[in-house]
């Protein structure tokens, strides 16, 4: 099974690509730029949206628990990855969106469970791309710790040095 | 208290033979006889002996920076922690929740042996803490359910219930 993404860089999938980058000892995943955001599976199965596409890395790499251990676990991931599609991707309301991340975030290290799922690749992606993301985030303790804590752990900072700064 | 502590430390370290202890003085303080060498006494002495012995230096920080941290916070374990008064633990309580708003971790992003004595130290004043109290030092109480939680280091200690949202969310910390 020989699994391959494309990425559009000027859309960099911050999410996919996190969620390959920490599956890639068990999950090889062959990344390449091309035109659009595609997850090719095969012929007949090819995945373009970011969030299917973390899903189905995580799944096949259910040893890693990136989706949870539990069903309320699992729940919880879905939230927070539509929470990132619909409230941090580019939508206005951004201070709104970040006062209920850092509530959640307060007894929280990670967002779900005591470990790092796609909940914590997802949101993370989310605030890395958006523009208003650093000027806005000085007021949100939480977010901040948890921001920086990631970002200083290795899949999340070499995801970071080899892709977000692309962009600039 | 402090035998447990080291017995609970090996098992985390992984350690097969378990080491014998004695006590010195009316404060119990731990001694490690040694086989190479003099005996070893105290808490924060033997516990970074039985880190080298595991091959775990990362435990003890790895820059010279997190290294000073990690040493801090072994004294302030062992110099204010043990034997604190009921006056005390309000103010340890307060300054700890100021130094962990915006760290993880005892030494910023890395876990280390502060960390888990930290935790044995001052699980049995958690353990005490009402729920609006628990809430009031937020960033301590985030940082004790995390390593509470760690694999492999609760061990002889009960866990302690902190609830996943806040409840008394316009009370300001």
């Amino acid at each position: 099974m020989a699994l391959n993404l494309t990425i559009n860089t000027n859309n960099l999938p911050l999410g996919a690509l996190l969620a390959a980058e920490h599956v890639k000892d068990s999950v090889p995943v062959s990344v390449e730029e091309g035109k659009d955001n595609r997850l090719h599976v095969s012929d007949a199965i090819q995945f373009n949206d970011v969030n299917s596409i973390s899903r189905y890395l995580a799944r096949l790499a259910p040893a890693l628990g990136l989706y949870g251990s539990n069903m309320m676990e699992q729940t919880e991931i879905d939230h927070w990855l539509e929470f990132s599609a619909r409230h941090l991707c580019g939508q206005p309301g951004l201070a709104e969106a970040l006062g209920e991340l850092d509530l959640a975030l307060s007894l929280r290290t990670f967002l779900v469970g005591h470990a790092v799922t796609l909940a914590d690749l997802s949101v993370w992606a989310a605030l890395k791309g958006h523009e208003g993301w650093p000027s806005q985030g000085k007021s949100f303790s939480h977010i901040n710790r948890w921001f920086s804590f990631l970002s200083s752990q290795v899949p999340f900072s070499a995801v970071g040095n080899k892709y977000a700064n692309k962009k600039a | 208290m402090a035998l447990r502590e080291l017995s609970s430390l090996e098992k985390y370290l992984g350690l097969k033979k378990p080491n014998k202890y004695s006590t010195q003085g009316d404060k119990k303080v731990p001694v490690l006889q040694n086989n190479t060498g003099p005996p070893l006494v105290g808490l924060v002495t033997v516990a970074c002996h039985l880190v080298k012995e595991a091959k775990r230096p990362e435990l003890l920080g790895d820059s010279a920076e997190s290294r000073a941290v990690v040493q801090q916070w072994l004294e302030y374990r062992v110099t204010k922690l043990n034997n604190c008064t009921k006056d005390d633990i309000k103010t340890i309580l307060k300054d700890l929740n100021m130094y962990l708003q915006d760290k993880v971790y005892l030494a910023e992003n890395q876990f280390t042996l502060a960390d888990i004595l930290m935790y044995y130290g001052i699980q049995p004043l958690i353990v005490d803490l009402a729920i609006q109290e628990k809430e009031q030092y937020v960033n301590v109480t985030r940082w004790f359910d995390h390593i509470q939680h760690y694999p492999g280091i609760r061990r002889h200690l009960s866990p302690v219930v902190v609830l996943r949202n806040r409840i008394y969310t316009s009370r300001h910390h």
